[in-house]
C-alpha cells in the first residue's frame, strides 16, 4: 500500500466508526462497548474480550438531545446524547461514562435514563492526582472495572489476557508517536489532519487491526514542504470544530505537540509491563498530562503547563476551549498569563459547533499566525 | 403576612461575622476557606476563621451587586458561560467593591468536589491569586450511591490528613474535648435547622423557603457556634408557635409548591412578592435540605464525615426523583418549580429528566425556569413572571 490508499482505512474509520465496529461484532460475536473521553482504559475493555470505541459528541449537530439535558452543556456530553438518540450508537452494548466533571456526572444518570437497556458503567476517577491514595483507589476501581466487564461479556478475568492487551496498546501508542513526529519533520506528507486522523480511528478500530494499517504507511516518503510553518501547542479536549486541523496545516500552523485527549497526550505514555497489570495501568494514568478536569497543587498546574509548552518548542499556543466547560474555563485565564509574562502569544478558542462558525475561527487563526510569524527571526 | 421576628438578628449576626472574620489575623487566628461538604468543626476546635466564598458571593447577588462586580472577572477572561459565583467574587476581589468589605485573606483553601467540580477550579483560583496552599477533599461518588469500601478510604484518609496541615497552618493543636464541644453544638445546630425545614409541612406552612434562604448564614457559615444555635432556637419556638396558632407565612395559602436549585439571589424579594400575592407558597426546596443532616457524632466524625460526603449528599438523579417524590407527600405539594440555573451544571443538568420522573410518578405538574442564581443578565424577572403565572393556571384548572 502506498500513497492515499494507505490512508484509506483510518478515513473509513473515522468517517463510519459503528460499521466498522458492526463489522468486528458480526465477525467476532463480541461485544461493544462505548467509552466517553478521556482516560477510560481501553486496555480493560479489550482483556476482557470487548471492542472498544471512543464516543466523540463534539461535532454532533442536532435537536433531539435538548428535551434531556439543558443547552448550556458542552457539546461533547451533548452530542454523545444526540448521538444515542438518533440511533448512531445502537451498536453499542456498553457505554463506559468517566467521572471527570459535573457534566459527565450528570451525563451518566441521564444516559442511563435515555439508554436503559445498555450495560452502562461510571469510572469514577480521582482527581487529587498528587494525593498518594489516589492511586490505592484508582487500583480498585480499575479492578471493579475490570469485573464488571468480564461480567458482560463472560470472558473470565485473567491477569495475562490484560498484560497482553496493554503490550498491544503499548506498540500502537509507539506507532502513533512515530506519526506524531513524522507530522513535525514531513509536515507536506503527514499533515495534521492525517496524523489526527490515525490518532482518532486507533480510538475506534480494533486495535490489532490499525496497528497493521499503520505498518504499511509510506513511513520513507519525502517530499519538500514549502511553506513555512509555525510550531503551536494546543491545549484542549478533542479536535473540534471538525476541520480546525485542516485549516491549521494550510495556513501553516504547526502542531508540535498537545494536550487533546484524542491527540498526543493519548500516546505520549506507555504502560510497560513491570509488575501487575492494574498496577500499570494505575501508574500510567497517573503520570498522564492532567486533563482540566484534575487536580493538583494549583500553582503546579500552571508551571507544569507552562514547562511542557517551553519544552515543546511551540512559538505560541491555541486553546482549544469546549463553551460550558467550568474546569477549562477556569483554568484558562492563570494558563495564560503565564504564557504572557513567559512572552509566549495565546490564543482562546470557544470549541463548540453549535453557533461558531469555522469561517469566524479561520479569521481569528490567520490574524493569530500572522502576529506570531512576525516575531519569528 | 407577618414577618417573621427572629429573622430580624440576621443583619447583626452577619455583621458580626464579618468583623470578627476581618479582626482574626490582629487576634492571632488563621483564616481557612471552605465549602460546604468540608469538616468545618475541625476548624471551629483548632481556633481557626471559617470563610464561604459562597457566602460572600450569594451576598453580592442578593444585594443586587453582581452586575457591577461580574464584568471584572470577565475582562480576565472569565466567561459569562462559567458559575456566577466565582465570577462575583474574583471580580469583587479585582474591584475592591463588596458588600462585607471583601474578604480576609486566607491561609489555607479547603474545597471538597462532593458538592460540584466548579468549587476545585475556583478555589485553584483563590489559591494562586493569594499564594497560598489548597487542599481538595476529593469525593469520587459512585453512579447510584453503591458502598464503595475503596472510596471510603480513600476520603477518611484525606479528612484525617487534614488535621495535620491544619494543626500546622494554625499553630494549634487539635484538643480532643473542644473538639468533641464543638461538634456537639454543630450537631445540635443542624437538628435545629432541619426541624425548621420540618416545620413547613404544617398547613399553613409557617415559613415560606424565601425566608429559609435568608435564614441560611448561620448554618452555611457558623454550624459550630452558640451563636448558630441560639439564632436557630428562637426562631424554630416561633415557628413552632405559629404552627400551634395556625399562622401561615401567607395569608391565603392556595398552592404549595417546590422550589428545585439555588435561589435567584437577586430576585429573592419580588419573586416573593409576586408568589405570595398569588397565594403561592413555597413550601420546600432540596437547596435548604442540602444543609441539613449535617451534624456528625463524637464517637468517630471522620466515619461520619466520609458517610456524608459520599452517601447521604451523593445527590444522583435517582436519588433526587425518590426524594422529590417523597416530599410531594410530605409537604402535600401542588407543584415543583424547577430553577435551570445555568450557572450551576451540577444541580441543573439532569432537571428535564427529573421532572418527566417526579410528575411520571406523583401526577404533580412542575414547570423549568430558565435563569441564573446570581447573574441578573441571563435572565428577565418579567419571562419568569410569565411562566409562573402560566403555571398557577395549570394548577387552578387541574382543581
Ligand atoms: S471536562 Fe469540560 S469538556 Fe470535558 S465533559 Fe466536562 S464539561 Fe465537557
Ligand atoms: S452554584 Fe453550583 S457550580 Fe456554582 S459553586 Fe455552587 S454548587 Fe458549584
Amino acid at each position: 500500500m502506498n500513497g492515499e490508499h494507505a490512508w484509506k482505512p483510518f478515513r473509513e474509520t473515522v468517517d463510519a466508526p459503528m460499521e466498522r465496529a458492526r463489522a468486528w461484532k458480526e465477525q467476532t460475536g463480541g461485544k461493544v462497548i462505548g467509552h466517553l473521553l478521556p482516560d477510560v482504559p481501553e486496555e480493560i475493555i479489550h482483556a476482557a474480550g470487548a471492542l472498544p470505541t471512543a464516543v466523540e459528541g463534539a461535532g454532533t449537530q442536532g435537536t433531539q438531545a435538548q428535551a434531556h439535558i439543558p443547552g448550556y452543556t458542552c457539546s461533547h456530553a451533548m452530542g454523545a446524547i444526540e448521538q444515542g438518540m438518533r440511533h448512531d450508537l445502537d451498536i453499542l452494548d456498553g457505554m463506559i461514562i468517566p467521572y471527570v466533571c459535573d457534566t459527565t456526572r450528570n451525563l451518566f444518570h441521564i444516559w442511563n435514563h435515555c439508554f436503559p437497556n445498555k450495560s452502562n458503567e461510571f469510572l469514577r476517577l480521582p482527581k487529587r492526582l498528587d494525593y498518594p491514595g489516589a492511586a490505592e483507589y484508582l487500583k480498585a476501581e480499575f479492578s471493579r472495572l475490570a469485573d464488571s466487564l468480564c461480567n458482560i461479556t463472560g470472558r473470565p478475568r485473567d491477569d495475562e489476557d490484560l498484560a497482553a492487551s496493554i503490550a498491544l496498546y503499548d506498540r500502537s501508542r509507539a506507532a502513533l508517536r512515530n506519526a506524531y513526529r513524522k507530522q513535525r519533520e514531513q509536515p507536506a506528507v503527514w499533515t495534521s489532519e492525517r496524523v489526527q486522523t490515525l490518532f482518532k480511528s486507533a480510538a475506534k478500530a480494533p486495535r490489532e487491526d490499525h496497528l497493521r494499517w499503520m505498518e504499511a504507511l509510506p513511513w520513507d516518503e519525502q517530499s519538500q514542504d514549502a511553506m513555512q510553518r509555525v510550531p503551536i501547542y494546543v491545549r484542549g479536549k478533542v479536535w473540534d470544530p471538525p476541520g480546525i486541523l485542516d485549516l491549521f496545516d494550510k495556513i501553516g500552523l504547526l502542531v508540535v505537540e498537545d494536550e487533546m485527549t484524542t491527540g498526543y497526550r493519548g500516546v505520549a505514555t506507555d504502560a510497560g509491563s513491570d509488575g501487575d497489570p492494574i498496577d500499570v495501568l494505575v501508574r500510567r494514568h497517573l503520570s498522564l498530562t492532567p486533563y482540566t478536569g484534575y487536580h493538583q497543587q494549583p500553582d503546579k498546574l500552571v508551571s507544569g503547563f507552562l514547562e511542557r509548552v517551553q519544552g515543546s518548542g511551540a512559538q505560541g499556543v491555541i486553546f482549544l476551549n469546549p463553551k460550558f466547560c467550568e474546569a477549562a474555563g477556569f483554568d484558562t485565564p492563570d494558563f495564560q498569563k503565564a504564557l504572557e509574562n513567559a512572552g509566549i502569544p495565546s490564543l482562546v478558542l470557544e470549541s463548540s459547533s453549535r453557533g461558531v462558525s469555522l469561517e469566524q475561527i479561520r479569521v481569528r487563526v490567520e490574524a493569530f499566525r500572522e502576529m506570531i510569524a512576525e516575531d519569528l527571526p | 403576612m407577618q414577618p417573621i421576628q427572629a429573622l430580624k438578628h440576621l443583619k447583626t449576626i452577619t455583621a458580626q461575622y464579618f468583623s470578627s472574620a476581618h479582626m482574626a489575623k490582629r487576634n492571632n487566628k488563621a483564616i481557612v476557606y471552605l465549602n460546604v461538604f468540608t469538616p468545618v468543626e475541625l476548624f471551629y476546635a483548632l481556633d481557626m476563621v471559617p470563610v464561604y466564598p459562597e457566602n460572600h458571593a450569594a451576598i453580592i447577588g442578593a444585594r443586587k451587586m453582581s452586575q457591577e462586580v461580574s464584568p471584572a472577572a470577565e475582562n480576565l477572561g472569565y466567561s459569562m458561560d462559567l458559575c456566577s459565583y466565582p465570577r462575583c467574587d474574583i471580580g469583587s476581589f479585582v474591584m475592591r467593591l463588596s458588600p462585607t468589605w471583601g474578604l480576609p485573606k486566607p491561609d489555607l483553601l479547603v474545597g471538597s468536589n462532593g458538592q460540584c467540580g466548579t468549587i476545585t477550579k475556583w478555589f485553584e483560583v483563590l489559591s494562586r491569586m493569594y499564594e497560598v496552599p489548597m487542599v481538595l477533599i476529593d469525593v469520587p461518588h459512585s453512579g447510584n450511591g453503591e458502598r464503595d469500601p475503596a472510596a471510603e478510604r480513600y476520603v477518611r484518609s484525606q479528612l484525617e490528613d487534614l488535621v495535620g496541615v491544619a494543626e500546622g497552618i494554625s499553630g494549634n493543636s487539635l484538643d480532643q474535648d473542644k473538639f468533641k464541644e464543638t461538634i456537639r453544638i454543630s450537631q445540635e445546630a443542624s437538628r435545629l435547622w432541619t426541624r425548621m425545614l420540618e416545620l413547613g409541612t404544617a398547613d399553613p406552612a409557617p415559613m415560606t423557603v424565601f425566608d429559609q434562604f435568608v435564614a441560611m448564614f448561620p448554618i452555611v457559615s457558623q454550624r459550630g457556634t452558640q451563636e448558630a444555635v441560639d439564632f436557630y432556637s428562637e426562631l424554630v419556638n416561633e415557628l413552632e408557635e405559629r404552627v400551634a396558632n395556625k399562622v401561615g407565612a401567607l395569608d391565603n395559602e392556595r398552592y404549595r409548591l417546590f422550589w428545585d436549585n439555588l435561589p435567584i439571589w437577586p430576585e429573592l424579594r419580588p419573586l416573593s412578592s409576586f408568589l405570595g400575592e398569588r397565594g403561592a407558597g413555597l413550601v420546600a426546596s432540596i437547596y435548604t435540605w442540602a444543609w441539613s443532616r449535617l451534624g456528625v457524632g463524637e464517637d468517630d466524625p471522620f466515619a461520619d464525615w466520609t458517610e456524608q460526603y459520599l452517601y447521604t449528599f451523593n445527590f444522583h438523579m435517582s436519588k433526587r426523583i425518590d426524594m422529590y417524590v417523597e416530599l410531594a407527600k410530605r409537604y402535600n405539594l401542588h407543584g415543583f418549580l424547577y430553577h435551570s440555573n445555568r450557572s450551576c451544571k451540577y444541580i441543573s443538568q439532569d432537571i428535564p429528566e427529573v421532572r418527566a420522573a417526579v410528575t411520571e410518578r406523583t401526577g404533580i405538574p412542575g414547570v423549568i425556569l430558565e435563569a441564573d442564581h446570581n447573574d441578573p443578565r441571563l435572565y428577565t424577572v418579567a419571562s419568569l413572571e410569565r411562566q409562573i403565572d402560566s403555571f398557577l393556571d395549570l394548577l387552578a384548572q387541574k382543581r
